[in-house]
């Protein structure tokens, strides 16, 4: 994850620990949403949903779930970065 | 033609956004501060919070509307607090129905639910057949009834009330009607009871909401509902197209109710999801048998069958069933 601005990582960590039960300084890139966060299903689209509109990426539904962990959501929005870049 | 969805980015939601999507019409859609709306964002519809609890939030978002489509009335995930659940309901409802007025809304389509329509000995139930009080079987009837009381009482705007049956098919990401589903096609088949059930494909709910939207027909009450069939008639249709089975016996009315209330209060105090819901169960065993041909006249479409409605919705899961393997699991509709 060396190539994503430190910044726009801590606010990803802010929004996750805004629907998780943990706080940021607890959260951990292998954390699991639902085993680890006390997310369910509905909760970990949401988040997603309010990563796609804090940082306007076009994720799919379908995309968002498929994402189990904190490590998975963070390179779903960086493979976004990268795609809006190039 | 100017229209605000409340509860846009839901299962209905969805489905109805794209039935006026494909009419022409593009809505406005009502969203929580927190809430999923990628499906929307992919629609690329335009979107404008419209929090029930917030009620200048629904005027705002209800200004320069001619019609308010909505469907976020409360679902109660538990059956656990009646008083609670119905108060909530209520108090939202009414504050829907209080901004519409005050934002100069001049119609307001109100998706309620079969729930609110009494049963009769004689033939299948239709619009006319409403409950004259709150039917008593569980907190999901009472709190529907409710609602939709509210609704009829309003005098200030027209109104249109749909009773949709159970929903099939896609983005049912609550897993509501489909939490059954997603058992059976797991394998897993836990005992339930039987009763009459009633389906409709989601895609013709949102099809005959759009329809009324550009067609400014007033109907007070609408039911739709394409079939009535025992439930576990369904059910062993259901495994056999998903290779569950062999289905486990139809247990008593009182014994589903007992497991229910059980499951729902382990979930209420230990989280997640009961794996067979109370308003599962009293929709079950007070099923009514239905007569949804009124819609289909007077709109002018004809139901799906169920084999059509069934294909969608696996064409929607089945690439998440990979994906998300414990989606599912402990789900219930």
């Amino acid at each position: 994850m060396t190539d994503v601005d430190p910044k726009w990582e801590v606010r990803m960590l802010e929004l996750i620990a805004e629907v998780s039960v943990l706080k940021v300084s607890q959260i951990r890139p292998e954390h699991r949403l639902r085993e680890d966060l006390g997310m369910d299903s509905v909760c970990s689209l949401e988040l997603i949903s309010m990563l796609a509109e804090e940082f306007d990426l076009d994720i799919t539904v379908e995309e968002a779930a498929g994402v189990a962990t904190v490590d998975g959501a963070i390179a779903m929005a960086r493979r976004h970065f990268a795609l809006a870049r190039s | 033609m100017s229209v605000l969805v409340l509860g846009a980015g839901g299962f209905l939601g969805l489905n109805t956004v794209d039935a006026l999507l494909a009419l022409g019409v593009k809505p406005l859609c009502g969203r929580r501060a927190r809430g999923n709306v990628l499906g929307l964002r992919q629609r690329k519809v335009p979107l404008v919070e419209a929090d029930l609890n917030r009620p200048q939030s629904l005027v705002e978002a209800m200004r320069g509307c001619r019609t308010v489509v909505h469907l976020a009335g409360h679902y109660p995930r538990l059956s656990t607090d009646p008083a609670g659940s119905t108060a909530l309901a209520c108090r939202q409802t009414q504050a829907v129905l209080d901004a519409a007025a005050g934002a100069g809304v001049a119609r307001l389509i109100y998706v309620s639910s079969t729930a609110t329509v009494a049963a009769r000995s004689d033939r299948p139930s239709d619009e006319g057949d409403r409950f004259d009080q709150a039917p008593g079987f569980g907190a999901y009837h009472d709190l529907k009834w409710q609602m939709e009381q509210r609704v009829a009482a309003e005098q200030r705007l027209q109104t249109v009330t749909l009773c949709p049956a159970a929903c099939v098919g896609p983005f049912d990401w609550k897993a509501g009607t489909s939490g059954i589903f997603w058992q059976l096609k797991e394998g897993r088949c836990p005992p339930q009871p039987d009763g009459l059930v009633s389906w409709v494909d989601v895609r013709d709910v949102g099809l005959a909401i759009a329809a009324l939207v550009t067609r400014e027909l007033q109907p007070p009450r609408l039911l739709l509902s394409a079939q009535s069939l025992g439930f576990q008639a369904l059910l062993k249709r259901l495994a056999a197209r998903w290779g569950a089975g062999p289905l486990p016996p139809p247990i008593a009315d009182e014994e589903a109710r007992q497991t229910a209330d059980a499951e729902e209060q382990r979930a209420a105090r230990d989280g997640g999801r009961p794996s067979m819901s109370r308003e599962l169960v009293d929709l079950v065993i007070h099923g009514a048998r239905l007569d949804g041909h009124l819609a289909e006249r007077l709109l002018g479409f004809t139901y799906r069958p169920l084999g059509e409605a069934l294909d969608a919705f696996d064409a929607w899961a089945d690439p998440l069933t990979a994906a998300v393997p414990t989606r599912s699991r402990g789900a219930s509709v």
